[in-house]
């Protein structure tokens, strides 16, 4: 029963990518539309210079901004399960998943508030002509990485039995130790999955993006979304199926690296 | 222990990357080459024109584009916006931004090719923009109705385009209903229209007046399929899904020549209402906070060239206010009344005037009201 | 040591969450103005002294206006609907995925994350493409002669669930994987020495043991839902905006950035108590 709901979930999910997928290859210029096989949108991507730059900009913000929110949020959920009693834990646990509930509207305008303030006071202070751009995108996303990461270690340390750590620190293990051998192995599933998780949500991002960025830093899904005047053209199809392709490939890389972790997801 | 050894050494990495970061973000931006940042319409230059501009003159161009006014002014109105060049619509935005203080003023020494432009239509933004100090017109058009004409021969024969009684009047938005009505997602573009349609003034801030168009729009608002936004509308019109709707002149005329292009049948023609449409303009202007204006002032010359202008004009079907380039357009394009209006049409075309900012916010709430149908 | 790696998570979230917070909190107290920004900020220093001009008239409006509960309340049902909707589908799979052999669980969860890496446009894109009047389901329903005319997908809760549903279920699944993978075998095979049926066993052990990462699945979901706009914005039905497109429109729009702002304070006053459940889930 599970087993058949996970098929039609599964086939609920995939329809529309297999469909988007097969009519990448329509030559039709309206997308969905047959058109006789043909490889004219994967070409005219590989001439369109805009998206190619796009999509290494995002591909590259994706990247930054899951890999400071892993360590930023590591850290946080760390914080809340093992911190112990700090000034402020209160704060830091509400604010810590305050990116969770924020509308991506709110956060995206809070935050371009705020990166003028900082322009502002870069230049009045230190005379840097600051811009706002890539660098700001991959702040806000790591800051959107960060809550989800930060719930995911909670989480996991949460159901880590504490015993473990301090029968470790009961055989005179050093502190720092205890956290290398013990708590962050136990932590690495979560920081993978969390990294998958901000890399994804920074892929999937129109709004945070187009509020922060600056000139330069059109995202892949900011260049589409801005471009729907000229319609969804295969083209965008095409580009779905390359970046599929990519991601998926570099997930099978990454999980054929650590299959030695005992393929537990959790 | 080797496991321990490999975390740490992958911490030392992740710092290491965390301080790259960190350096990258903080990097003043090299000013070896001088950039100039442009903040455009999506689709709306000829790209050739871009490249030209950067082999003469050796200014890299960065070219970003936005899909809407919101767009736009979310990204000027907090200040530093990092662009040197953009292309607000006269109405609301080069309006609000010229009041706002956040553009600077033109300096026509470094424009010789300002005198390219055309006196006639720059009286006309004079209204938003006293003696045009902020903005030159870069493309300008009208607001009306494109209709998928194979579609309506069917549904109402003989009915005339240039009415806007095609879509307000509800007996006609019943029968075309099914076949798709839409009304683009912007008041200040649509409620001027509906106003004059009305028999009121396009910018009359008459609680009274604000009504009756409120009921117009309400009338005819079951009829409706959609309110998208200008740049959905143009995708819906070119596919045929939509057989009356109330756009730019230019985008239906894009749509037009993709839906001929796709070559299924649907034929599209844009129709400006014949008792006056609404014109509107859109101004290259140089926000006050600009890093590089005077780059910004080349590319506007440059632009206002003869040749410049009619290569973007074939290119994206809008007229311009150089009248020197009209011979070198492309003669589809130039010969196209609806890419070009008459001089009577033209005539009888308005401009509707400014709001205070709160008759615009009653303006956007009777908005909201009525795309939810209350 | 530990001090400094408590605090630097900290920082970074008293900067880039706790001080925008405050910027529109700031706002929403001030008034609308023209300038840059449009805002007049509630206190100014005016003759050599700072005085209050702030006003709580956004907040006014925002009671007066049936526009803006109306919005709030919708953005919570269709976020609720979602996120039913999602765990209904997510729970199932999630099961299936952590009894399925040890190596085959990656990859199936990565299977259910894919479709999101093809990114939000495309997949809208094959959306609109599958739900149009001449789209795939129309065509597929026209040629089996289940209808004679097309349906009007787009543009109805029907798309705009599908497209939600379509975005939200893997983060809803991969949460319950998680959990349920992870759970503890032992107390079913205990239940089941006991005499308990398979059915039973899963109804009064793994079911219950389970329920806290069902509900921080549900509002993982219900959370970002609630403020969510470009899925509303492309696929929904026209009328009855979102909030997350409410906002949207007095911030470009209408430019009243106080108003806006209280509408997201309004917003985050809702939505504290599912996000404190949601972290006392963690915790627990």
């Amino acid at each position: 029963m599970a087993r058949l709901i996970l098929v039609l979930g599964l086939l609920f999910l995939w329809a529309p990518i297999l469909l988007l997928a097969g009519y990448a290859f329509s030559a039709d210029r309206i997308p969905f539309q047959w058109g006789g096989f043909s490889l004219r949108w994967f070409a005219a991507l590989a001439e369109n210079a805009r998206v190619q730059e796009a999509a290494l900009l995002s591909l590259s913000v994706a990247t930054g901004a899951a890999t400071l929110a892993c360590l930023a949020g590591g850290l946080a959920g760390w914080a809340l399960a093992r911190g112990g009693r700090f000034c402020g834990r209160p704060l830091f646990g509400l604010l810590a998943g305050a990116p969770l509930v924020l509308p991506e509207v709110v956060m995206g305008l809070s935050l371009l508030l705020l990166f003028v303030l900082a322009q502002g006071a870069a230049e009045t202070l230190l005379g840097w002509r600051l811009e706002r751009g890539a660098g700001t995108i991959v702040l806000a996303h790591a800051t959107l990485g960060l809550a989800y990461v930060a719930v995911l270690v909670q989480a996991r340390l949460a159901r880590l039995d504490p015993r473990l750590e301090e029968a470790a620190a009961d055989l005179g293990a050093m502190p720092r130790v205890v956290f290398l051998t013990i708590t962050l192995p136990q932590m690495v599933p979560s920081l993978v999955a969390g990294w998958l998780l901000a890399f994804t949500l920074s892929l999937d991002d129109v709004v945070l993006a187009s509020f922060v960025s600056g000139p330069a830093g059109t995202t892949l899904p900011v260049l589409i979304f801005s471009s729907l005047r000229m319609g969804l053209t295969p083209e965008v199809n095409a580009l779905g199926v390359v970046i599929l392709v990519l991601v998926l490939a570099a997930v099978g890389v990454a999980g054929w690296v650590l299959r030695g972790r005992g393929g537990d997801p959790g | 222990m080797p496991l321990r050894l490999a975390f740490r050494l992958a911490f030392r990495l992740a710092f290491c990357l965390l301080l790259l970061l960190c350096g990258a973000l903080l990097a003043r931006p090299l000013a070896a080459q001088p950039v100039l940042n442009v903040y455009n319409w999506a689709d709306y230059i000829d790209p050739y024109m871009v490249q030209r501009f950067q082999a003469e003159t050796g200014i890299r161009i960065r070219y970003d584009v936005y899909d809407s006014l919101e767009t736009l002014e979310g990204k000027l109105s907090s200040g530093r916006s990092g662009y040197d060049l953009i292309v607000p619509t006269s109405e609301p935005s080069f309006a609000r931004l010229v009041r706002a203080g956040a553009l600077r003023p033109l300096d026509r020494a470094r424009i010789p090719n300002w005198a390219n432009l055309d006196p006639g239509l720059m009286a006309r933004v004079a209204t938003v923009d006293p003696g045009n100090r902020f903005g030159a017109i870069y493309l300008w058009g009208t607001v009306g109705l494109g209709v998928r004409v194979d579609a309506l021969r069917q549904l109402l024969p003989g009915a005339r385009f240039d009415q806007l009684d095609l879509l307000l009047n509800p007996e006609n938005a019943a029968k075309l209903a099914r076949c798709g009505l839409a009304v683009m997602d912007s008041a200040t573009d649509v409620l001027p229209s509906v106003l004059r349609w009305l028999g009121k003034p396009p910018d009359s801030t008459a609680a009274a007046d604000l009504r009756a168009a409120e009921q117009a729009l309400l009338a005819i608002r079951p009829h409706l399929r959609a309110i998208p936004g200008s740049g959905a509308l143009l995708d819906m019109l070119a596919r045929g899904e939509i057989c009356v709707a109330m756009t730019y002149s230019g985008d239906v005329i894009q749509a037009a020549a993709r839906a001929r292009e796709a070559g299924r049948g649907v034929e599209i023609a844009y129709a400006a209402p014949a008792s006056g449409a609404h014109l509107w303009f859109d101004l290259l202007a140089i926000p006050a906070d600009a890093p590089n204006p005077e780059a910004a002032e080349a590319f506007i010359d440059f632009l206002l060239r003869p040749e410049s202008m009619a290569a973007i004009t074939g290119h994206v079907r809008y007229p311009n206010a150089v009248p020197a380039s009209r011979p070198l357009v492309p003669e589809a394009v130039r010969e196209d009344p609806s890419v070009y209006p008459s001089a009577e049409s033209l005539a009888q075309a308005f401009v509707p005037g400014t709001l205070g900012p709160a008759e615009d916010r009653a303006r956007s709430r009777l908005w909201n009201r009525f795309k939810a149908g209350r | 040591m530990r001090a400094a790696l408590v605090a630097a998570p900290f920082l970074w979230l008293l900067a880039l969450v706790l001080a925008p917070a405050l910027l529109l909190g700031w706002i929403a107290f001030g008034s609308a103005a023209e300038g840059v920004p449009p805002v007049a900020p509630p206190l100014a220093w005016q003759a050599g002294a700072l005085s209050w001009q702030g006003s709580l008239e956004s907040f006014a409006l925002l009671l007066e206006d049936p526009h803006y509960a109306g919005a709030l309340l919708r953005s919570l049902l269709v976020a609720a609907g979602t996120a039913a909707l999602a765990l209904l589908l997510a729970y199932p799979m999630a099961f299936a995925i952590a009894e399925a052999r040890p190596r085959w669980r990656l990859p199936l969860l990565a299977l259910v994350l894919a479709p999101v890496w093809t990114g939000l446009m495309p997949r809208l894109g094959a959306w609109i493409g599958l739900l149009r009047d001449e789209g795939w389901i129309n065509g597929v329903l026209l040629r089996l002669g289940l209808i004679e005319a097309p349906l009007t997908l787009l543009f109805s809760d029907i798309a705009l669930y599908a497209g939600m549903l379509h975005s939200y279920l893997p983060y809803a699944v991969l949460p319950l994987a998680i959990a349920l993978s992870r759970r503890d075998r032992l107390l079913e095979a205990a239940a089941a020495d006991l005499g308990a049926a398979p059915a039973r066993v899963f109804l009064s052990v793994t079911l219950p043991l389970s329920l806290p990462a069902a509900a921080a699945a549900f509002l993982l979901v219900f959370i970002p839902a609630a403020g969510e706009f470009v899925i509303p914005e492309l696929l929904g039905p026209p009328g009855d905006p979102l909030l997350g497109r409410v906002i949207w429109a007095e911030f470009f729009q209408s430019r009243d950035w106080p108003l806006a702002a209280a509408l997201a304070l309004t917003l985050l006053a809702v939505l504290a108590l599912p996000i404190r459940a949601y972290q006392r889930l963690g915790q627990g």
